[in-house]
């Protein structure tokens, strides 16, 4: 993910790279963008600014190196930076849910109990779809790359530009915060939870 | 707070830091902990009730979002748009 070292490629290497190691990763792509913006033009411009910076800045990419967490970057990148100021419908991001988590030293989930795996495993894409789509943006950005997309922490850090150990605590706080939406779901929609009274 | 009885067996119900133990059972579920985290997680498991179900939850909670999240289908046309594109820049 170097961009110090760069590289003269010919037009022929150019088109292999594009075509080989960025283009596979076209859904992955899309579905990033699209848990990034909800909408689908605004998920499609966002992927197609991106491979279009991929392609003016391929001297910057090595050959044979993770071009998957490459793109990404340059994803979340151009979300941060360009996408987000013009977007029609403005993420939907709770600060105080994120100052709140981010300025406390441990807020930990107190409802292991309260949250069947049973539950989990019998909702409906909707709702956690639902779910994980309400979690502020840099929460839903770790569990996104963690779990959908399989990137290690070091990858995650590198396409986050955030220390490793942030990434774990981050991912930590995240996952608490997509269990009390669950547990919220389960409990409305009636599954097995054990509810304190 | 209702104790899995017929479940936890030998397994002590009340784990002595939850935080810590739950975040570290989440790196070695995100496979960061490579084969030494294999053993911590068999023996925790073994051991701790409260460990045991939150393993268990997230590693639920992880397939479903596996297999319920990713499968925003892709607009037919925008390959082709972008190596559109790509023809113009060139």
């Amino acid at each position: 993910m170097s961009e110090v070292q760069r590289r003269k490629y010919s037009q022929v290497e150019k088109n292999s790279i594009f075509d080989g190691e960025f283009m596979p990763h076209i859904d992955s792509m899309y579905n990033f963008a699209y848990r990034l913006t909800f909408d689908e033009d605004d998920a499609k411009d966002l992927v197609q600014d991106t491979y279009l910076k991929a392609y003016r800045f391929i001297n910057s990419f090595e050959q044979g190196t993770n071009a998957k967490a490459w793109l990404f970057r340059i994803l979340k990148n151009s979300f941060i930076n360009e996408y987000r100021k013009k977007s029609k419908q403005p993420a939907k991001v709770d600060y105080q849910e994120v100052e709140t988590y981010y300025n406390s030293d441990d807020v930990d989930f107190q409802g292991t109990t309260d949250l069947r795996a049973e539950s989990v495993k019998d909702m409906l894409g909707d709702e956690i779809s639902n779910a994980l789509n309400s979690l502020a943006v840099d929460f839903r950005t770790v569990i996104i790359l963690c779990d959908l997309e399989g990137f290690t922490y070091e990858e995650m850090a590198k396409i986050l530009d955030i220390p490793i150990g942030t990434v774990r605590s981050r991912l930590h706080r995240a996952r608490n915060l997509l269990k009390e939406k669950l547990k919220g779901y389960a409990q409305h929609m009636g599954y097995d939870t054990d509810e304190e009274e | 707070m209702e104790m899995n009885e017929e479940t936890s067996g030998s397994r002590k119900l009340r784990c002595d830091d939850t935080s810590k133990c739950f975040e570290l059972l989440e790196s070695i579920l995100d496979g960061e902990m490579g084969d030494p985290g294999k053993e911590v997680l068999k023996e925790k498991l073994a051991k701790c009730q409260p460990c045991f179900e939150h393993f268990h939850l997230e590693q639920a909670i992880r397939e479903v979002l596996k297999n319920k999240c990713t499968k925003q289908s892709v607009p037919k046309e925008l390959a082709q748009t972008i190596r559109e594109k790509i023809q113009d820049v060139k």
